[in-house]
């Protein structure tokens, strides 16, 4: 077999990351040389989904103190057989798929788009997040779980509503679709707190206005999430309702979500010709002059040594001063939670996502935890656990308490529904940092935000731009934009010998 | 003719290690051609579509080659996704492609879905003068992972039907494995969005 380093490399691509593998794909009809490399033995990076015995291996290696790798603290339980009492355990290690990006990605989002222009969605399977929950015991102690209102129909039969609050609701739900439109209202107002511009705005109540702030995403305390960030994110999520069906806005590509985008924008690379290889990391690089030309002189962990022309995620990271911080545990249940994804919408498709928002929940030392807590519910027809189980993926703000604010909302949850009878069999906790990386082409929240950000499409369009015009420049070359490969449709009709 | 896009598709993949002819195969049976000169990677074959008859009902084959990412193992997880058959090719003429196949079929039977049908096929079937893998050596591998087998010739056409035919005839006297994968109910279709939107809609 020949070996790689007979090959001068148009492209070098360092990590199997979303953000990465995007940009495998935008390259896949380029005809550029392409090697693309990932130090772990697994596709998908920082977004990466693992079985229970590739957990039990992650969580060894983000044990240790590594700087460069923006994963620390990881910790697994295990229910045991005896504390379940007859309630089935955990099935086998590859019946599961937890990933370490349950991002949902909205409808209105170019990722979709670009997925479809670019003909990889048919290797998707993609399903819808349905409803979204507020969890709240300083509002209403005995029945602390409502569904968020977030279409018209929603708002009108809420009965926990009166007519005042719908009017002013609507009010608002109006204007922030088109907030764009309308900077009389709230450009005044652009850096002040979400939670005052609701209230001084719109006279809306405290329940309205935490909803509202939910839909955000925001990992902040409410009262600190600016009015300009927020009013788009809020118009996201309304004006995504609707658009693939009725009844939801969003949708999460089955087996893993971000992991699944990756492995098939990889396979993408792959039938364009760019080589894979996986458990080869950069150990060092350095500039090489070769026929006038320079070039990047590479040595993987592999222990070969290549030669590039272009060099894409060969950056080191580096520590932010202050970076932030996030506190997930991913939670396998006993239960189908079924409660959770039924749709009271007409037409609207099976659910496999529910988002719940916590707000207020348990004992008076959570108050140390003043930063919501959002739960994205994943059921098995995700494909990442067996059916009668769900997984729980839960975040917050990194704090002092955050792990075990997190260990408690979902037990509250869990005793919240289906009169508690889905028990916790495993979970995994881990911390993620905000990384900066020295090129400044990666962008540094990408794997953070709850909701897939369009801004990194955006980053890989100048990549691909930069790269394409090496040679040639863009020409008519559209972003993503590819003809179906040619699929042969031929028949073998010829008779029934064979069989 | 029913049209195609009713039939029933099947997915199928074809694994095995580099250079023991698996795109050869692929192309033979679907495209009934041979290039003799072209010993290198496979570039610019997704998944070839194929329909095929078995006892008078009529399949889509929709056949996905492994793009080249079996040259270092490194096929994905979502590769395998949704398989009704698995086709591991070895080449009869090369004892390492044959030795490799224990591993093709581990990683084969802990990826595919429970009840995927394997197939094994010993390639090149016309250099038996270099013959280093005898069909029973191939036959016993397969007999040994309870799957079908036969011998083939991309080059002289000699059985290019006969592993697709089985294995699709394995596959639907299946009827559970045929089920498995078309029970879709929450699938979003994003190919044909553009719906209108909370927004729009809401002129009140």
């Amino acid at each position: 077999m020949e070996s790689l380093s007979d090959t001068k490399w148009d492209v070098l691509i360092s990590g199997t990351g979303l953000q990465n593998s995007l940009l495998a794909l935008a390259l896949s009809r380029s005809n550029k040389k392409i090697l693309h490399v990932d130090e772990n033995e697994y596709y998908g990076g920082a977004e990466a989904a693992f079985s229970l015995q590739e957990v039990d291996e992650w969580v060894e290696k983000v044990s240790g103190d590594d700087p460069s790798n923006p994963f620390r603290n990881a910790s697994l339980w295990k229910a045991d057989a005896e504390a379940l009492n007859g309630t089935p355990g955990l099935s086998f290690s590859r019946a599961y798929t937890l990933t370490l990006s349950p991002q949902i990605i909205y409808s209105k989002s170019k990722l979709l788009a670009q997925l479809v222009s670019s003909k990889v969605y048919r290797q998707l399977e993609f399903q819808a997040v349905g409803n979204w929950w507020m969890y709240d015991e300083d509002t209403n102690e005995f029945e602390p779980l409502r569904k968020l209102p977030t279409s018209r129909e929603d708002v009108s039969q809420d009965k926990s509503l009166d007519n005042r609050a719908k009017r002013s609701l609507m009010k608002f739900l109006k204007f922030v679709i088109d907030y764009e439109n309308q900077a009389e209202t709230w450009e005044s107002h652009a850096d002040a707190g979400l939670e005052e511009f609701l209230s001084s705005q719109f006279k809306l109540s405290v329940n309205l206005r935490s909803a509202i702030a939910a839909l955000t995403l925001s990992f902040e305390d409410p009262h600190d999430i600016s009015v300009k960030w927020a009013l788009p994110r809020i118009a996201r999520h309304l004006t995504s309702i609707g658009v693939f069906g009725p009844g939801f806005g969003a949708v999460v590509p089955k087996w893993g979500g971000g992991a699944e985008i990756s492995q098939v924008a990889c396979r993408a690379g792959a039938v364009g010709g760019g080589v894979y290889v996986l458990g080869a990391g950069i150990k060092q690089s350095g500039m090489v002059t070769e026929d006038g030309k320079q070039l990047s002189q590479v040595h993987l962990s592999n222990g070969e040594t290549v030669k590039t022309r272009r060099l894409v995620g060969g950056a080191s990271h580096h520590e932010l001063t202050n970076p932030k911080v996030v506190s997930k545990l991913i939670s396998v249940v006993s239960s189908p939670l079924t409660s959770l994804f039924e749709s009271s919408i007409e037409g609207s498709p099976l659910a496999a996502v529910s988002v719940v928002v916590i707000t207020s929940f348990g004992t008076v030392e959570h108050k140390g935890q003043p930063y919501p807590i959002y739960i994205m519910v994943h059921s098995s027809e995700t494909g990442e656990c067996p059916a009668n189980q769900c997984v729980l993926y839960a975040t917050t703000m990194h704090t002092k308490y955050s792990k075990s604010a997190l260990e408690e909302a979902v037990s509250h949850l869990l005793k919240s529904i289906e009169k508690g009878e889905g028990k916790l069999l495993y979970s995994l906790y881990y911390e993620q940092e905000q990384q900066a990386s020295t090129d400044p082409t990666i962008l540094p929240n990408a794997s953070l935000d709850l909701a897939f950000n369009d801004e990194m499409l955006q980053a890989v369009e100048n990549q691909w731009k930069s790269i394409v015009a090496d040679d040639t420049g863009v020409g008519d070359a559209i972003f993503m934009q590819f003809e179906d490969r040619e699929g042969m449709d031929n028949d073998d009709d010829d008779g029934d010998e064979g069989v | 003719m029913a049209s195609d896009e009713s039939l029933p598709t099947l997915k199928i993949l074809m694994i095995g290690p580099s250079g023991a002819g698996k795109s050869a195969l692929l192309i033979r049976y679907c495209d009934d051609q041979f290039d003799s000169e072209s010993s290198t990677a496979t570039i610019g074959v997704d998944f070839k579509m194929k329909k095929l008859s078995v006892h008078g009902k009529a399949y889509r084959l929709n056949l996905l080659d492994t793009a080249g990412q079996e040259r270092f193992r490194t096929l994905s997880n979502s590769y395998y996704r949704g398989a009704h058959g698995v086709i591991l090719v070895y080449d009869i003429s090369n004892r390492e492609s044959f030795q490799a196949m224990e591993r093709w079929f581990e990683e084969a039977e802990s990826n595919a879905m429970p009840g995927a049908i394997m197939y094994l096929v010993g390639s090149k079937l016309d250099k038996t003068n270099n013959r280093m893998v005898q069909t029973e050596e191939g036959q016993r591998l397969a007999e040994l992972h309870g799957c079908g087998f036969c011998e083939v010739s991309s080059k002289t056409r000699e059985n290019v039907r006969k592993p697709f035919v089985e294995i699709v005839d394995s596959i639907v006297r299946d009827p559970k494995l045929l089920s498995a994968s078309s029970r879709r109910t929450g699938t979003v279709n994003v190919g044909t969005g553009g719906g209108e939107g909370w927004g729009p809609r809401c002129s009140c």
